[in-house]
């Protein structure tokens, strides 16, 4: 019987997936890694205690006999971080960490959360990335800077340790009814920024969509180990951001760092504030590989995935952080 | 002053959205059209200016709604639309464009906060039919131009279309994409290759994908071949657009051949495109690199005008276009593995260049006058 870990149970991504995967493997046996409170939030998955240090996660592991393990525990991708040092630890030296266990406990699959943003956006990133696209070069900032990293350290890792199969699923930003995702949190601000004459193209996940396309990676057969997921239509920034029922507000380039320090909430700020590249230029992914190999579609397109996440937010009040627990 | 009767047959008004126009403005134009001495070779350039501006008007209007359409009608009424010798002519039009423009300008208003449909490339339909009367304006009236070998672009399915480049601003591509939008039998959308520089400026990036343009990147250009589509590109580039007046019309270096390994890759016939009429319009006669330098331009153009007379100097000159569309190269025989074979890729580099430039020649040699 298979057994699947997912860190990161407290994000609703976690809960989602982990519904996902009842319904595709129903015989597999699902435990959760979570930072709150170790009550049972879905049914069928059991809360593990959070192991201290990086063998304890060995051991852990190996007594449990996990044989897949899903990696959603990213600092600032479910919620705002107000310590970037520690968020920074938590990513990076954490996922680190996190692969050396599975390693070392003999874990057959680990499956990566990460994001589209890595590729950059630049005039010469191609209007739609495939898989095969290098990195960005720039030297990117806040949560994008940990994905980097991660994924670079991935790309190393992989060649020392052929046993272990790791895959990265590059997801666009996660909306949905009551997601809070830095792009989702960017979407429903009061007046989110942007650019004067520039209209990039910006492309979401639907959770729902995201959850299967984490079911499939850990449950079957893939060939490669990287997939772009992200739902099929794009749209400009400025329509994606009346979809979410806000208006934008456009300033000129030369204003915008000035601009940025006058926003509220700036201590939680997200790549989509700080980094005018985004607002400047398209960072749109090809998702015909997860198309191919994974079987994944996704069902869910970017006007109602939008306009859900604006029930959520209703003029005048931000997106809620930390969303009711549901059990689904 | 008075309308003369038609001397002879009438000729038949354009195709396409003629029977939606009023019914009124084409009789104007038909009766500019029929003045006594006016035949079709023999048109004096004002006459087939104001025919232009009426067709112009004509057009704008089928996109307004009943009232703005009577308004307009009413300014063209209050003036002698019929004799273009008459400056009431000149007013009336004027007027009338400046009304048009007024009220299109809630829908450019749309388009500046970004809230339009575009495909997945970027382009706005909307906005590009919007646009159509004006490039077919420059197409027919103030460019003149004259197309042949249009057979030669296939009827579905994918072409490279390869052509030289000159005009400081890119108003050839502009010109080619109208001219098969006009003259081919499936008016097909040709998606131009612009500089991946111009993403960077605000305003003209997001206008020239908006109209169909593309980043010249080849994962670009090999995905909208794939997808079937027809796709323009200029391998002089800025080489091409920044020539001075003195080297015009002979075509810059073509470059490592990127565009010939994108057409062997997806199996996409070489079309050649020679466009004579282009170098003229902005006549560069130096290059200011130090101010080039500091707005952080490829160039930056001295001509007679510009930058003299500031933004009239962007005013292109109206000179005579001919675009000739050459015979295909196929590039199926050769297979794509011969992607990574600079033999092949500079053979067929160097026959595209020959072709462009031979059939330049022979255009130039033809033309007799620039204007």
């Amino acid at each position: 019987m298979k057994t699947i870990l997912i860190t990161g149970m407290d994000s609703l991504t976690g809960i989602y997936v982990a519904h996902a995967l009842n319904a595709a493997a129903p015989s597999a046996r699902l435990v959760g890694l979570g930072r709150g409170a170790a009550d049972t939030l879905v049914e069928h998955v059991e809360m593990l205690s959070t192991p201290r240090s990086g063998y304890e996660f060995a051991d852990l592991l190996k007594k449990e006999r996990v044989n897949v393990v899903i990696h959603l525990d990213i600092a600032g991708e479910y919620q705002p971080v107000l310590n970037r040092e520690q968020a920074l630890q938590q990513n990076i030296l954490g996922g680190m960490t996190l692969l050396g266990a599975c390693v070392t406990a003999g874990v057959q699959r680990v499956v990566v959360q990460s994001s589209t943003l890595v590729y950059g956006a630049s005039p010469s990133v191609p209007l739609f990335a495939s898989e095969q696209q290098p990195l960005t070069r720039s030297r990117p900032s806040g949560l994008l800077y940990d994905y980097v990293e991660i994924e670079t350290f991935i790309a190393n890792f992989r060649n020392r340790h052929p046993s272990t199969d790791i895959v990265v699923l590059r997801c666009a930003g996660l909306v949905g009814a009551g997601v809070w995702s830095p792009l989702s949190h960017y979407l429903t601000q009061p007046l989110p920024l942007t650019l004067v004459g520039f209209q990039p193209r910006v492309q979401v996940l639907h959770i729902e969509d995201a959850a299967v396309a984490f079911a499939l990676a850990a449950t079957k057969e893939p060939v490669s180990q990287v997939f772009n997921v992200a739902a099929e239509r794009v749209v400009t920034l400025s329509r994606a951001i009346a979809l979410a029922g806000r208006q934008p507000a456009q300033v000129p380039e030369f204003f915008f760092d000035a601009a940025r320090r006058l926003l509220p909430g700036r201590e939680s700020m997200t790549v989509w504030h700080q980094d005018r590249d985004f607002l400047k230029y398209s960072c749109v992914a090809d998702i015909q590989r997860a198309r191919r190999e994974l079987g994944w579609s996704p069902q869910h397109g970017i006007e109602d995935a939008l306009h859900e996440t604006a029930a959520y937010a209703p003029k005048g009040k931000r997106l809620q952080e930390k969303t009711q627990r549901r059990v689904i | 002053m008075s309308d003369s009767p038609p001397t002879g047959s009438p000729p038949a008004p354009p195709a396409g959205g003629a029977s939606n126009r009023p019914q009124d403005s084409q009789e104007l134009e038909i009766a500019v059209l029929n003045r006594p001495g006016y035949r079709r070779k023999e048109v004096s350039t004002t006459a087939h200016f104001s025919a232009g501006l009426l067709r112009l008007i004509a057009e704008n209007l089928e996109r307004m709604t009943p009232p703005q359409m009577a308004r307009v009608m009413d300014i063209l009424q209050q003036h002698d639309m019929n004799n273009f010798l008459d400056p009431s002519f000149w007013s009336g039009a004027r007027k009338a464009l400046e009304y048009q423009l007024r009220e299109q300008l809630g829908l450019l208003q749309r388009r500046l906060l970004g809230t339009y449909e575009i495909d997945p490339y970027g382009m706005d339909q909307e906005m590009v039919e919007v646009v159509r009367p004006f490039l077919r304006f420059m197409y027919r009236t103030w460019w003149r131009v004259s197309v042949e070998g249009q057979e030669h672009l296939p009827a579905t399915g994918r072409a490279l279309l390869v052509s030289n480049h000159s005009g400081v601003i890119p108003w050839d591509g502009a010109m080619i994409a109208t001219a098969v939008y006009e003259e081919h039998r499936e008016s097909r959308i040709v998606r131009n290759l612009f500089l991946h520089w111009f993403s960077t400026l605000p305003f003209v990036g997001t206008t020239l994908s908006s109209l169909g343009g593309v980043p010249g990147l080849p994962d670009n250009a090999t995905r909208l071949l794939e997808d079937d589509e027809l796709v323009c590109t200029f391998p002089e580039g800025v080489k091409g657009v920044g020539k001075l007046f003195r080297d015009r019309y002979q075509l810059a270096r073509f470059g490592r051949g990127g565009y010939v390994q994108t057409a062997l890759r997806t199996g996409s016939p070489i079309v050649p495109v020679a466009v004579v009429g282009a170098e003229e319009i902005y006549p560069m006669l130096g290059n200011a690199e130090s101010l080039a330098r500091l707005f952080g331009m490829p160039y930056f153009p001295i001509t007679p005008i510009f930058p003299w007379l500031g933004p009239v100097g962007a005013i292109p000159l109206p000179t005579q276009w001919s675009i000739s569309f050459c015979t295909p190269i196929p590039t199926a025989e050769y297979g794509p593995e011969s992607t990574d074979d600079p033999l092949v890729v500079f053979m067929l580099s160097e026959r595209v260049r020959t072709s462009i430039q031979e059939t330049v020649n022979a255009r130039l040699a033809e033309r007799r006058s620039v204007f």
